[in-house]
């Protein structure tokens, strides 16, 4: 079943001189599918996250979660954001139980929960320390943990990794490997590294630059579970020499077009 | 060589040079040191005031010196009230409640009244385009300004004082919030939104939390205007209180009350700025627990 269908979409930031964010977009995810949006910084496919979220409204176009329209955001899709974007003021334990929190749940039924995601994410002997205490990988070791805790149907990922070191990189793609096996939950995730789209995604959408339209889909046949040890394996350079040629034509029919 | 570096309470590295490590701690690293070093400079300035009047007054007599200013304020504090002779026999405390309380009072107001304007104009735009131009509007009218129209209008009062009061305090607080309610993070608005949470939710949870810091800052600003506008009310505007006693001292030719009075304001301003300072602490503990990794 399809857990995502965009069919389309076009956005258009308006002013007086309007940008075309996203060029005609088709695009179908299904249900515990994880899809890679890959692209060129700025090229637009932050945004089209941006839309599944709820976060921003389509100019033109049908976007559906689960067969409904989508129109503002919510528990059922759990945003995990670049800079993690905890709450400096509450400790790990308040940002993780923040959504039960303001959706009325009482403590006694998500405490268990909250504690059981700490403890996937590693930070069980961090729960009462404040978000600054924090290294870049573990603050988005909470920001995925506050998601997972309100069981959402869909991981809506934008470029978490993006702002952290190589190697902590890794760590948190193996991390995320492993709780995708474990919850097989539909994800959707932005990046800009082409490393990172093969690891992690059974599809990957390779976009083109502004406006962005989906220049080719490339399904990833390697096979599952998967560990960062498949960075080295022939499958996974197979697939990236196809993709960096699908990416330099995108790139290069687009200087076409605008010569 | 290997130069070490330890962490210090404060969290900043330094030396362990022993030469380079006990000049930086006479000045900066106990709290003992840090006062004598605030001192130093005040003590100068009142042994040279005082060397410069050898005969307890300086500029032919207008300016008493600091030992004659001492015996005035003791005086005015611990004295008894003897039959009218001496007005500034006693009566130090009852000013300085009276006054204490008028800014306690208008701040109050101002806070109840500023907090909540702020934080709506900052986060709403119809507050925005619809209170904001009325702020701007009245804000350029220094409160000195209003002083016949609160006479006028309370009379010989202290409500006109606190309504002084409260309009100094307001606008640094009105605006300073707006301030920190307008350039709250916008992930941290969707990261609430994503979670669930309500209109009221994302106003209570986020935006007032965020906030906070520069709430803050509009109190310390607001409350050092509050002293100001607190002594002008009473110099003019009510019958009691420091400002009441500066201005009818001077009056009277008493100008050690009036340099003691001086001072108590400025020691008043600067109690209730350290109390302002240990609430920050409080509320924004979090911002203060740094990295220690």
């Amino acid at each position: 079943m399809a857990s995502i269908q965009i069919s389309n979409l076009n956005k258009i930031y308006p002013g007086p001189k309007p940008v075309r964010a996203l060029d005609h977009v088709d695009l179908v995810v299904e249900e515990g599918e994880f899809l890679a949006l890959l692209g060129p910084s700025g090229c637009g496919k932050s945004t089209l996250l941006n839309i599944l979220a709820g976060f921003e409204t389509s100019t033109e176009g049908v976007v559906l979660f689960e067969r409904q329209t989508i129109d503002k955001a919510g528990p059922d899709r759990g945003v995990v954001f670049q800079e993690a974007a905890l709450f400096p003021w509450l400790t790990v334990f308040d940002n993780i139980t923040f959504g039960p929190r303001v959706q009325g749940i009482k403590r006694a039924v998500y405490e268990q929960a909250a504690r059981e995601m700490l403890d996937l994410v590693g930070l069980s002997d961090f729960a009462q320390s404040y978000p600054s205490q924090l290294s870049g990988g573990m603050r988005q070791r909470v920001g995925i943990a506050r998601v997972l805790v309100m069981k959402p149907r869909a991981l809506l990922m934008d470029e978490p990794f993006g702002a952290l070191d190589a190697q902590t990189r890794l760590t948190m793609q193996e991390l995320l490997l492993d709780v995708w096996q474990r919850l097989k939950i539909t994800v959707v995730f932005v990046t800009h590294d082409i490393d990172e789209a093969i690891l992690l995604a059974d599809r990957v959408c390779v976009m083109s630059a502004r406006p962005a339209r989906i220049a080719q889909q490339i399904a990833i046949q390697l096979p599952r579970p998967r560990s960062i040890d498949d960075l080295t394996s022939p499958g996974f350079i197979r697939h990236k020499a196809e993709i960096m040629q699908v990416m330099r034509a995108a790139h290069s029919q687009k200087h076409i077009a605008a010569a | 060589m290997a130069l070490t570096r330890r962490l210090r309470p404060d969290g900043a590295t330094s030396s362990a040079l022993p030469g380079v490590d006990s000049v930086t701690r006479l000045f900066s690293s106990n709290r003992a040191n840090k006062i004598v070093a605030a001192a130093i400079l005040p003590v100068v300035v009142l042994v040279v005031w005082q060397l410069a009047g050898p005969h307890g007054s300086l500029f032919g007599g207008v300016l008493p010196t600091p030992d004659r200013v001492a015996k005035a304020w003791y005086t005015w504090v611990f004295g008894t009230n003897s039959l009218g002779f001496n007005p500034y026999s006693g009566g130090w405390l009852d000013s300085v409640i009276f006054s204490t309380t008028r800014v306690l009072q208008g701040f109050a107001v101002a806070v109840v009244l500023g907090i909540p304007t702020g934080i709506m104009i900052g986060w709403s735009r119809l507050a925005s385009e619809t209170i904001d131009p009325l702020i701007q509007l009245l804000r350029p009218i220094p409160i000195t300004a209003w002083l016949p129209f609160s006479i006028a209008v309370f009379g010989i009062s202290s409500f006109g004082a606190i309504f002084l009061i409260a309009l100094g305090v307001f606008y640094p607080v009105v605006i300073n919030t707006t301030q920190g309610a307008r350039h709250v993070e916008r992930d941290l608005v969707r990261a609430a939104e994503m979670m669930g949470a309500g209109r009221f939710d994302i106003l209570w949870r986020v935006v007032v939390p965020a906030s906070l810091p520069a709430i803050f800052t509009g109190l310390r600003i607001g409350l050092g205007i509050g002293w100001t506008a607190v002594i002008v009310a009473e110099m003019i505007a009510v019958k009691s209180g420091l400002g009441y006693a500066l201005w009818d001292a001077y009056y009277v030719g008493r100008m050690d009350v009036v340099i003691a009075d001086m001072a108590t304001i400025g020691l008043m301003g600067l109690l209730s700025d350290q109390i302002i300072l240990v609430c920050e602490r409080y509320a924004l503990s979090w911002r203060r627990v740094n990295a220690n990794r």
